[in-house]
Formats: structure tokens, sequence, C-alpha cells
């Protein structure tokens, strides 16, 4: 079997005396998408962001294509440049252009050419369906678009692995399916994607694997049929009951 | 405000009687205030204006006037500008002068902001300046730092301060927030012993105590001390006022370039600090504003800046009855340079959106 896109194991985490994530076990194919929901304060984007050192944890391994995070800046800054990230907020720079933002870190970390960082910018605004806004800066678009950006922005570093951090928990109800669509598009592609969502009719049309957290556990994992027909877990039960229920 | 509804037509007329005089209080009030604005500004056009005397060396006439002396100004403007350096050689100061300026206004168009553009023009502004002060070169007689004065000394003050201290601010402002605590605290303990001594006591400290500690070759001459206690001062208060503007920056931001795999200095250099300076940009213009009038506080030491030059000027036998007049050239100089620089400020706050996020 080939090497896996990312390996968990026996990862603990801590803020101070508080044990946010247990004894995390994890392994993600390559192509796989993992999409993993739970309760607020369940860890899951403590464990989303332990993946690519945003947050520290205290012990256990965490790889990412074979890479090992350790302390080595060399390897950290690896395993961000081999994993795209789409933030909650988006966090789009809001100095600089719609495509200054998506050719700095390819300029920048990956040494390309100007040119063809903006070419590539290029394809992948069209192909999040928002070229004509290249020029503008993020404050004059709406939150879908700003979102959409960010993704294309992840993309422009050609990542291997894509990490969402509740892509769509900060947007208008109208623009989430824009943002959803894009999404569905990566991983149809064949896209490494691992989700912290709450979007459960995108956990069952792409998801190959769902997994349920709460108090810093996995406490349930399965494919989406299993998990959303017939849940073992009490917790996963209510969880689902409460997100479904409406 | 529905008495203003009252009035279709917006005409300046009705604006003015809906503003002032919309009750018979507010026109009484309004009436006397206009009648005493009238009269200062008649009282102050007859001293300034009408019963002046501009003329150079018209000491006589001044003494026969009761309007203001200009005279004295335009006798002895030479000293204000350029102090102590000597007479026939103040061609050189202006020049000097003057380079200093065109440095500073070019600094300011956005075209020179790169780190390729910005650094070479002020070494040579710096070297020319140099070269032009001193002489000893060029067939230029020397004038050691110690007879430069008056604007020259001033504006040289300030432009070294500035780019002295905003490179150190930045530094300062960084290791304020290192990840490594006893940096941090270390950092901070510095700014805070520095911000809490008196501007006039680090000047006092680098002009005559620092040649006692200071090895022999690193001592330098008592200007450059001064510039750099100087220097240092303003980095403190620039460091904290940078600082602010840092963490006024969303924590997404930094977390977006590092999940980016922008490096540190990537980071600072693009993400953080572009934004935090537009952040702080209102302290900031405000603090270069105090560094260019606390830079007459160098008279306590024996340099005769702009002020410290105006007071000599006026301050003979033959002129010292017009004191006030000298002073308020004085105050106009430092006036023009000032209200420039705050509209400047107002310009970069126009471009840079400050409101756009």
């Amino acid at each position: 079997m080939s090497e896996p896109a990312i390996r968990i194991a026996s990862m603990n985490k801590y803020y101070g005396n508080f044990h946010a994530l247990k004894d995390i076990d994890l392994t993600v194919a390559p192509g796989e998408k993992v999409v993993i929901c739970g309760p607020s304060g369940s860890g899951k984007s403590t464990l989303i962001r332990c993946i690519n050192r945003l947050e520290e944890h205290q012990s256990g391994t965490i790889a990412v294509m074979g890479t090992v995070l350790d302390d080595n800046v060399d390897h950290i800054d690896e395993i961000r440049r081999d994993a795209g990230m789409v933030f909650q907020n988006f966090n789009l720079f809001p100095h600089m252009t719609v495509l200054e933002n998506c050719t700095l870190a390819p300029v920048l970390a990956r040494k390309i050419d100007r040119a063809e960082a903006e070419a590539t910018a290029m394809k992948y605004l069209e192909r999040v369906k928002i070229p004509e806004q290249a020029h503008k800066y993020p404050g004059e678009l709406s939150g879908g678009q700003q979102q959409r950006v960010a993704i294309a922005r992840a993309l422009c570093m050609s990542p291997k692995i894509m990490l969402f951090d509740e892509p769509t928990s900060a947007l208008d109800p109208e623009m989430i399916s824009e943002v959803l669509d894009v999404m569905v598009g990566l991983a149809q592609e064949g896209m490494t994607m691992v989700c912290v969502t709450h979007e459960m009719g995108f956990a069952r049309q792409v998801a190959d694997r769902v997994i349920f957290m709460a108090d810093g556990e996995i406490i349930e994992q399965g494919s989406p049929a299993e998990f959303f027909n017939n849940p073992r877990n009490e917790r996963a039960k209510a969880f689902l009951s409460q997100v479904l229920g409406h | 405000m529905s008495f203003a509804a009252d009035f279709p037509k917006d005409s300046a007329f009705n604006k003015a009687k809906a503003r002032y005089f919309a009750t018979p209080t507010d026109a009484v009030v309004s009436a006397l205030f206009a009648a005493f604005a009238v009269w200062i500004l008649w009282s102050l056009a007859n001293w300034a204006l009408l019963h002046a005397v501009f003329g150079a060396n018209q000491r006589d006439a001044c003494m026969a006037t009761e309007g203001a002396c200009w005279s004295v100004v335009s006798t002895r403007w030479r000293i204000v500008l350029f102090g102590l350096y000597p007479f026939e050689e103040q061609w050189r100061s202006a020049i000097a002068c003057v380079v200093m300026v065109v440095v500073a206004a070019l600094s300011c168009v956005p075209w020179f902001w790169s780190a390729r553009r910005l650094p070479p023009l002020w070494i040579a502004g710096f070297a020319i300046f140099y070269v032009l002060m001193r002489g000893g070169w060029f067939g230029l007689r020397e004038v050691t730092e110690q007879n430069w004065g008056g604007l020259s000394l001033t504006i040289f003050i300030f432009a070294a301060v500035s780019l002295l201290g905003m490179p150190l601010a930045i530094v300062f402002a960084l290791l304020r927030r290192s990840d490594l605590p006893w940096i941090a605290r270390t950092m901070a303990l510095v700014i805070d012993v520095i911000r809490s001594l008196p501007l006039l006591s680090i000047m006092f400290t680098f002009a005559i105590v620092m040649p006692f500690v200071l090895p022999d070759w690193a001592i330098g001459d008592k200007l450059y001390r001064v510039i750099v206690g100087y220097a240092l001062f303003f980095a403190c208060y620039q460091a904290e006022i940078i600082r602010g503007g840092m963490q006024a920056l969303p924590a997404g931001q930094e977390e977006a370039a590092k999940a980016l795999g922008l490096t540190y200095w990537h980071r600072i250099g693009y993400i953080v600090l572009p934004q935090a300076f537009r952040n702080a940009l209102p302290p900031t213009i405000n603090q270069f504003v105090i560094t260019f009038k606390e830079t007459s506080l160098v008279t306590i030491i024996g340099f005769f800046d702009v002020m410290a030059s105006g007071r000599a000027a006026s301050g003979n036998a033959d002129w010292n009855f017009a004191t006030i007049e000298m002073y308020v050239f004085v105050a106009l100089i430092f006036f023009v340079f000032v209200f420039t620089l705050s509209r400047y400020g107002a310009y970069l706050e126009r471009r840079l959106g400050v409101g756009r996020r």
C-alpha cells in the first residue's frame, strides 16, 4: 500500500491543563474525502489545525505526505505547502487584490515566475467562476465570492491535500451552495480532502468516510451510509437528530 | 432639524440662518461672537500688515510704529535658517537643506516605496548633505558640526532620527511580540524604561555621559550621539504604535499566511507590517509631528536649531524689542513643515483606504 496522505497516531493536544484532543488515530488515504463533524467544542477544528501546525500537538505523531511534523521549520513549511487550507472567515489579505492574494505564496514560497503564477491564478479563478473579479479587493466581494477566492488561493500552491475548516459556517444561506459546488467539483477531480463541516448533504454526496468527534475524541467513523442511516453511538444519534431534524 | 426643513431652498443664506440665527438667543450669541472675531482680525491685520515695517535694516522706523517689526526678520533671517554657519559658506547650508527636503518629498511618492529605491535615495541624500555641510572635500572649507545650525540642522536631525528610528521601531515591535517569553519581556522592559525617561535627560546622557562610557573610536561627534539617543527614544514610542497596529489584525491573517507556507519574514513583510502600518497611520503621523517639534530640545546641549537661532537672532541689544515678531516667523516655519506633514498623512489615509475592509 502506498504512503497515506495523512497519518496521525496517538496524538494528544492540551491547552494548559485542558485535554483538547485525546489519543487521536486517523489515517487518510490519497484521494480520500473525509468529513469531520461533531458538536461545537468537540475538537474538530483543533484537529484539522494540528495537521498544518496552526496548533501544536504535545505527543504522538502527525505525518503529511510522508513528512513527519516536528519542530523543524523546513518540515513545517513543506507540510504547509502540501496541504492547502480554507478557513471559516476566508482570511483573504484585504490590502491585496484577488489576483495578488492568489499569486503571493506561489511567487514567494514556491519561487514561481510571476507571469506563470498569474496564469495559474487565472486558471483557478475561472474554475471557481470569478475570473472577472481578479483585480478587485476582497472587501468588494460577497462572502461566497471571498470563500471561492480563498479556495482558488489555496489551489494555486498545487496542494496535494485540502483542509477545510467550516468553510460555509460564516456564509449567508444563499451563498452556501456556490461554495459547496466548488468543493464537490474538487472532490470529483480526486483531491484528497479533510472537511470540518455541518453540511450533511455535502457529506452524503462526496465523503468516503464520516468521522464523528465529541469531547476531543473520535467516537464513531464509517461510510456516510452507515453513519447517517445507522449511527451506533448515542451522542452521534443525538447530534444527527439535531442537524438533520429540521 | 425640522426647522431647517421649512426652508426648501438650500441656499447659503438659509443655511446660515438655520444654523446661527434659529432663535433670538442664537442670534445674539452669534452676533456677539462675530463682532469679537472681526475685532480680533482687525487688530491683527493692523498690527501685522497695516502698521508693520517690512524692509531690512529699518530699526528706527520700527521704533516709531506700533505695528509689527518684520524688519527684524528681513534683516536677520539668515541666522534663523543657518545658525552659526559661516556667512560666506551659507549657500552650502541652503543647498543641503533643499536636498534634504527634496529627498523627503521624493520618498513620499509611491513610486519610491521599494527596498531598491528608498535606501539609495536616502543614502545619496545624507551623503550630499554631509559633504556640503561638513566640507573638507572638493575644495570646500571645513565646517564642523558644532557650527551647524538653524533650519538645516533641525531638518537634518529630524530626518536622521526618523530614518534611524523607524527600522529600529520595527525591530523593537517584532521582538516585543516574540514567541520567546524572555525576549518579549526584556524588550517590553527596555521600551518601558526608555519611555519613562524624559527626552531631555536622554539627550543629556548621550551628549555628556556617553563619552566617559564608550571606547574612543565609538564616541563620534556630540551631534551624532544625540541623534542616536533621540532615535532610540523615537523607536520605543513608534514600536508601541506599530504593535498596536499589529494587534488590530485578526489572528486569521497570520494563520492564512502560515497555511500558505510563507516564511516568518514573508509573513511579516507582506502581510503583517503593511496592514499594521495602515492601521497605525494616524498615530504614526502624530509621532513624526511631535518628533519634528521636539528637535528644539537639542538647544539644551548647545546646538542652535531653528528655534534657538530665532531667539539668538532677536536677542541682541539692537533688536530685542522685536522678539515676538521673530517667534512668529519661527512658528510659521514650524507650521509649514508640520502642516505639510499632516496633509500628507491625510493623503496617505485616503490612498491606503483605511476604512476599506
